[in-house]
């Protein structure tokens, strides 16, 4: 039953791929401005910037171009950057480990941390640890990740100087941006936890399991965690395709490279080819994490297959 | 280029035992972090790429060299005739320089080079070129199809740094990216886009320019050039040591730096001018008259003086000072004169009213004005809208990103706009001014007989270096008595050092911070 509802959940990622791919080549062509404008420089010609135009078909309508790139991209072609002048696929594949490793490890980070500390803000009796925990909450969904990078480098790397300012030179150069990034993740993670699991404490059969005399970590982990996991299992997995695009000012500060950087980069040149692959990943990467969650739920709980099939 | 995990194993345990049988050796390195303008290179390919950065004049060396005062100096060619009707160009070049692949460079290294353009967005910098004669083994001889007083301009630019033609041939696509094969006095070592490159020393070298002190190898064992977008970080890096080098410093950071006990600053003269182009189809200055009291309401002095503490020079005209067509009749330099301001306004019929804005037939003085964005240009685009204030002009400021505004431009929707450009040579005037460029570059609108005229003779008749000065400097006086901008502000170039760990010769030789700086950059002690 399981399998019958990833393969037509698969099956409807195409109709969704083709019109997210119309959405992202009309909006990047029909912001103002163009990329030639960014390639050429004083001293080339008037004569040379038509010859440009038409050189990477900018004078075609906009129909064909599309056709033109979408065609390409069925054969694996991402196409090759107009002013940043390499494949597409490669510039992407360049900087798609830097992603991976921080938005991978920051939101590995903040899942776990945040489940721990919703799960211990939850079920807490101390007021003390209530309330710092929601204030921890605040601030974290609150505060700006720029600002927060900053201060992480004046006080580890400037005064305690544990780690470098910036730069992506092995694995201490990781722990500042997953923290500054991570802080977001886990007051959200915890935040839903809380309340999931808050939820779960009101039902009736929580009440049932204590009156058996059941011991309350056999209540918490065996009957009250997995209720409460699922909200924090689609917020999880829909923050997968964040893991991709959602660091660009933490990359810009501790400067590091990366899609979201690429595609800022990219933006403001309107490298079109460039920008159009990058939203194209970012895109995948978003209903990959949408149909993951969506399984996972479904795996997690027999209604929801049973009721979406 | 990536190193197999054995011989970083190895290499690292050979830098541990280096540190270990001499801890006092200095280690021969400096980490240069690139400027906020040259970020985001893709490849060291000066022939392809369209943008590149500092670290590719020490890869590739050039022909000739330009210092700060705009003269040209040899280096791999050791003298250079220029034919009387400018139709011909005999350089001799330099004896025993090799590539970094250990191939010869020679007469026939030009002739391959010169080719290699055909078809790309600098093939405009050798399109006067028509072929390319080896005439002996260290002579070469460009023929021209057209005289070209700008050759020397273009050939010093580090767009024509020499590649190994050999290696070019071979790495196709790949060169300059993964790896790359020029004379200069460092060899590229690794590459990660977007993140550092890292520099080896060339030992063989032995051919810098006059610029340089030092003729032989470099001080410096490798140079890593990293890219730090965040102003801010880089000037932490640039405290804690993760820097020795700063290029580029935005001049607001100069304060702070100069706070810190450990950090010098040099400022080189800059390479450009920020400006207010006037749209001379847009009412009210489609009357000469009023764009005239436009540029004497802006003061030039005023504006080094409160925003820029007193770093950087006014601009009185289109073109930086050092620049000989920027010697032009001192009547028709841009200068601060509110009564004369007030007078022609007056008398284009534009009377002040009670809430200080003059009015003309029931029409008030309310003027746009654009600007992008970016903290450049941000507090001098409010001085320009207080002063403007100062004649009864109303401006409103409008902020777009860099793409945006072009279009705005080409749209014909401007009507003043601040901005700046970086150029050390007078065709500038052409890329800004010329009736072929309309809407951007040519954000005034302008076209006019008379202009084009000189326009063309400047650019296409000038048959030899004196010619083109006089030349281009007359259209420069005849684009300033139409009052089509107002010159505002020359920023210098900042660099910034870590005083512990490098000395950097200052002044700095050459146009730019490139290769003849670096030969002479020492570690201190």
């Amino acid at each position: 039953m399981l399998w019958r509802y990833i393969f037509f959940r698969v099956l409807m990622l195409i109709p969704v791929s083709f019109s997210i791919s119309v959405v992202i080549f009309m909006i990047v062509h029909l912001l103002p401005g163009d990329p030639i404008d960014n390639l050429i420089r004083v001293g080339s010609s008037p004569d040379d910037r038509a010859a440009l135009i038409t050189k990477y078909g900018l004078d075609q309508p906009l129909a064909i171009q599309y056709l033109r790139w979408i065609g390409a991209m069925f054969q694996g072609d991402f196409g090759e950057a107009i002013v940043l002048r390499r494949p597409v696929a490669d510039l992407i594949a360049q900087n798609l480990p830097y992603s991976l490793a921080l938005g991978g490890l920051a939101f590995a980070f903040s899942s776990i941390v945040g489940i721990i500390l919703g799960t211990i803000s939850a079920t807490t009796r101390s007021k003390i640890v209530e309330q710092f925990m929601r204030g921890f909450i605040l601030l974290g969904s609150t505060v700006p990740g720029f600002w927060l990078a900053l201060l992480m480098i004046l006080f580890f790397a400037v005064q305690l100087q544990w780690f470098p300012v910036s730069g992506a030179g092995g694995w201490s150069a990781l722990v500042l941006p997953v923290l500054t990034i991570g802080f977001g993740g886990v007051a959200l993670v915890a935040r839903v936890t809380r309340v999931a699991l808050l939820d779960v404490k009101r039902e009736d059969f929580v009440m049932l399991l204590h009156a058996k005399g059941l011991p309350s970590y056999k209540i918490l982990f065996g009957h009250l965690m997995p209720h409460a996991l699922l909200p924090v299992v689609t917020i999880l997995a829909l923050r997968i395709g964040w893991i991709l695009g959602g660091a660009v000012t933490v990359e810009f500060v501790f400067g590091r490279p990366g899609l979201g950087s690429l595609l800022i980069r990219a933006l403001g040149q309107r490298d079109y080819p460039v920008v159009q692959g990058c939203l194209l990943m970012l895109a995948l990467a978003v209903m990959l994490g949408t149909l993951i969650g969506d399984v996972a739920q479904a795996a997690m709980d027999p209604r929801i297959r049973e009721a979406k099939t | 280029m990536h190193y197999a995990t054995k011989s970083r194993l190895l290499s690292a345990t050979a830098l541990i035992a280096a540190g270990l049988i001499s801890t006092t050796a200095f280690a021969q390195e400096a980490t240069i972090a690139f400027a906020s303008g040259e970020l985001g290179a893709t490849s060291y390919n000066p022939v392809t790429s369209s943008n590149l950065n500092s670290a590719t004049s020490l890869i590739y060396d050039r022909l000739v060299e330009q210092d700060a005062d705009q003269s040209y100096h040899p280096h791999l060619a050791t003298s250079w005739e220029e034919s009387a009707d400018g139709m011909s160009w005999t350089f001799k070049l330099k004896e025993g320089v090799t590539f970094h692949d250990g191939t010869e460079f020679n007469a026939q290294s030009v002739a391959d080079w010169i080719p290699d353009f055909a078809d790309t967005e600098n093939a405009f910098l050798v399109a006067a070129i028509d072929a390319v004669e080896v005439v002996d083994n260290l002579t070469v001889k460009f023929v021209m199809s057209r005289p070209e007083p700008n050759l020397l301009y273009n050939l010093a630019s580090s767009f024509m740094g020499i590649p190994g033609a050999a290696a070019y041939d071979e790495m196709g696509d790949n060169f300059g990216v993964t790896g790359a094969v020029g004379t200069g006095p460092f060899k590229l070592d690794r590459f990660d886009i977007g993140l550092e490159t890292v520099l080896v020393r060339n030992d063989d070298y032995a051919w810098a320019s006059d610029l340089s002190e030092n003729q032989g190898a470099a001080h410096l064992a490798q140079v890593t050039f990293r890219e730090i977008p965040d102003q801010s970080t880089a000037f932490l890096e640039l405290k804690t040591g993760g820097v020795d080098i700063l290029l580029g410093v935005p001049t607001d950071f100069l304060q702070i730096l100069k706070a810190e006990s450990n950090v010098a600053v040099i400022q080189m003269p800059g390479t450009g001018i920020n400006y207010m182009p006037i749209n001379v189809t847009a009412p009210p200055f489609d009357d000469i008259k009023v764009r005239q009291a436009t540029g004497l309401a802006i003061n030039q002095e005023a504006i080094v003086a409160s925003i820029y503490n007193g770093v950087g020079a006014p601009a009185h005209n289109f073109l930086i000072s050092s620049l000989p067509e920027a010697d032009v009749d001192p009547a028709l330099d841009v200068r601060h004169d509110l009564d004369k301001a007030n007078a022609l306004l007056k008398d284009a019929g534009w009377i002040m009213d009670s809430d200080g804005v003059r009015v003309k037939d029931g029409t008030r003085l309310s003027v746009k004005l654009f600007t992008q964005n970016g903290t450049e240009f941000t507090s001098l685009t409010q001085v320009v809208q207080a002063q403007l204030a100062d004649i009864g002009m109303e401006a409103i400021i409008t902020v777009f990103d860099s793409s945006t505004i072009r279009d705005e431009y080409k749209e014909n929707r401007h009507q003043l706009a601040v901005r700046g450009y970086d150029w050390n040579n007078s065709d500038i005037l052409d890329w800004f001014f010329s009736g072929k460029r309309l809407g951007y570059p040519n954000v005034s609108m302008w076209t006019d007989a008379e202009g084009q005229r000189l326009n063309d003779v400047a650019m296409e008749e000038s048959k030899n270096s004196e010619e083109r000065i006089a030349n281009f400097k007359a259209y420069h006086e005849y684009i300033l008595s139409q009052h089509l901008f107002v010159p505002i502000y020359q920023p210098t170039t900042n660099i910034a050092y870590n005083t512990n760990k490098v000395n950097v010769p200052d002044p700095i030789r050459g146009t730019r911070f490139r290769a003849q700086t670096v030969l002479d950059i020492t570690v201190a002690e």
